[in-house]
């Protein structure tokens, strides 16, 4: 049976508790554009393990509290 | 909708023009007998024409697009707040107009599309030779496939900024 990976974030909330950072300072801070985080936070796209790091690194919390990765069983 | 999109748009919309103007030129001085049937060397100058118009007018048309939207932004920021500088405009254009790894990623999966629709097209050319069509068909069912297939890798560039994109 393949297992599946879906990966999701918690990017709006920290950008919440980050004094409502807007997706375009976000954007500028991890070095990617504002249409990019706007995709990662939708689920749309999985960034590469360098940019999720960065966003990480940007909101100062490890990786595993920006994004969560649920396996299923197919 | 975001600068890449933006700036797709405006390529595809050069491309289908390019093409459009291609067939109703091209196919317009065949109908009317000004190209004699068979005649390669009046047809390959037609076609290298038209690569060359189209190298022109994508250049002219990416930079004009340009212009106009750093003079949007320009006016929608300074809208915003009055208080911004030049350099801080600046850097919001040049933020706006930011390349990353998902456009990178968008651009190597719709070329990709866009080169496979042209190779169909380039095996199409070869199996109407097979068939007994002249060369003159070939060689237009090339250029047009080649043609539409950067107009597709176009449309597929907005339906993966639509959609979004994975990786593998």
């Amino acid at each position: 049976m393949a297992k599946k990976f879906i990966i999701s974030n918690h990017i709006r909330k920290l950008r919440f508790f980050a004094n409502e950072m807007t997706q375009q300072e976000l954007a500028e801070k991890a070095g990617a554009s504002r249409q990019t985080i706007i995709a990662i936070e939708a689920g749309k796209y999985s960034p590469s393990l360098e940019l999720a790091f960065r966003i990480a690194d940007v909101f100062g919390v490890p990786i595993g509290e920006v994004f969560e990765c649920e396996v299923r069983e197919e | 909708m975001s600068y890449q999109e933006k700036k797709t748009i405006v390529s595809i919309v050069s491309g289908a023009l390019l093409l459009v103007a291609y067939c109703i030129y091209a196919f317009g001085r065949y109908n009317s007998g000004a190209i004699a049937q068979g005649d390669l060397k009046h047809w390959a100058g037609i076609m290298l024409i038209f690569i060359g118009i189209g190298i022109v007018l994508t250049i002219v048309i990416q930079i004009v697009f340009h212009i106009l939207l750093s003079i949007s932004i320009a006016i929608k920021k300074k809208i915003q707040d009055e208080s911004l500088d030049d350099k801080e405009i600046e850097k919001s254009i040049q933020s706006e107009m930011v390349e990353d790894e998902m456009d990178r990623l968008i651009n190597l999966k719709s070329t990709q599309i866009g080169f496979i629709f042209a190779g169909i097209g380039f095996v199409t050319a070869l199996v109407s030779l097979v068939l007994g069509y002249s060369p003159v068909v070939m060689l237009n069912i090339l250029f047009i496939s080649f043609s539409a297939g950067s107009v597709l890798e176009g449309f597929t560039h907005l339906y993966f900024y639509r959609r979004g994109i994975q990786h593998g």
